[in-house]
């Protein structure tokens, strides 16, 4: 997935994005439309399948909000964030699935638990996705040693 | 307007918030040991004349707050007599990783002069906590 090496992203951009994205899949599950469910899912396969630079909230926040604050004083790497993009992206996927067939439950559940996630990064930088990325990152490394 | 969907909405947001206090209130907060030993052998040194603590950081290579943690205690060995700081990257030392019981990075276990655990921190440490919790340990009488 990470192949192309990604230049490190501004932190804060990471919680503006998750920021945004809470703000979306709150309307989502007020709203209960499936195809504004449908475009949060694009937004996260933008971000986790081209990089990051095309992710849509990270291109708003390098143009809109990164030149009204100061440098960032550290960057973080862009591979945790962009798999945590293809973890979103798998449950809004399977949220609109369920909105638009139907399955209303399916898709309050699915973007319910896709809203926690990016809250809890908003709220205090805590990125689950990166947190799962790091741990598969050590489990591939351990099986490589054991099979070497 | 979706009244289950409100009601997903208010109990997603209810537990992100009492997630984020849980995840905010441990990280960087000394703990009491888990029982390891033999700290000094996994970061592979021993300990010279003055040295009376290791703290032996467990990072990975994606892992922001590991160089701020890295940062901090270099800085605190560095002004601390007695006091040793090895960093290990968990992706070429599973086994240590797995002997300590560690799962998240950045974590700090601290060790004594016998390689006995001490207390552990995870995310970054609050460097006058870590040392109020190794300082009895530091001042133990120097090996003649």
């Amino acid at each position: 997935m990470a192949t192309p090496a990604e230049p490190p992203v501004d932190p804060r951009g990471v919680r503006f994005a998750a920021g945004v994205t809470t703000v979306v899949l709150a309307l989502v599950l007020l709203s209960g439309s499936g195809w504004l469910a449908a475009a949060q899912t694009v937004v996260f396969a933008l971000g986790a399948f081209f990089g990051l630079r095309f992710a849509p909230y990270s291109v708003l926040y390098r143009l809109v909000v990164a030149p009204r604050l100061n440098p960032p004083a550290e960057k973080e790497e862009a591979a945790p964030v962009r798999f945590s993009q293809l973890v979103g992206f798998v449950f809004a996927l399977v949220g609109t699935i369920g909105y638009l067939t139907g399955l209303t439950v399916l898709g309050i559940v699915a973007t319910a638990l896709a809203l926690a996630a990016a809250l809890l990064n908003a709220a205090v930088g805590f990125c689950l996705g990166c947190e799962m990325y790091a741990l598969i990152q050590r489990l591939r490394t351990r099986n490589q040693g054991a099979t070497a | 307007m979706s009244l289950w969907g409100a009601v997903a909405l208010g109990v997603a947001v209810v537990v992100a918030l009492v997630l984020a206090l849980v995840l905010r209130a441990r990280d960087g907060r000394v703990r009491a040991a888990a029982g390891a030993s033999g700290g000094w052998a996994l970061a592979g040194c021993s300990p010279s004349g003055q040295d009376r603590v290791l703290l032996l950081q467990l990072s990975s290579p994606v892992c922001a707050p590991c160089r701020q943690t890295a940062a901090v205690l270099t800085e605190l060995a560095g002004r601390t007599v007695g006091l040793v700081h090895v960093e290990l990257d968990v992706a070429d030392r599973p086994d240590a990783a797995r002997e300590l019981g560690v799962l998240r990075t950045p974590t700090v276990v601290a060790f004594d002069r016998d390689g006995t655990e001490l207390l552990r921190v995870s995310g970054v440490p609050r460097a006058a906590d870590l040392l109020a919790g190794v300082r009895p340990a530091l001042s133990g009488r120097l090996a003649p």
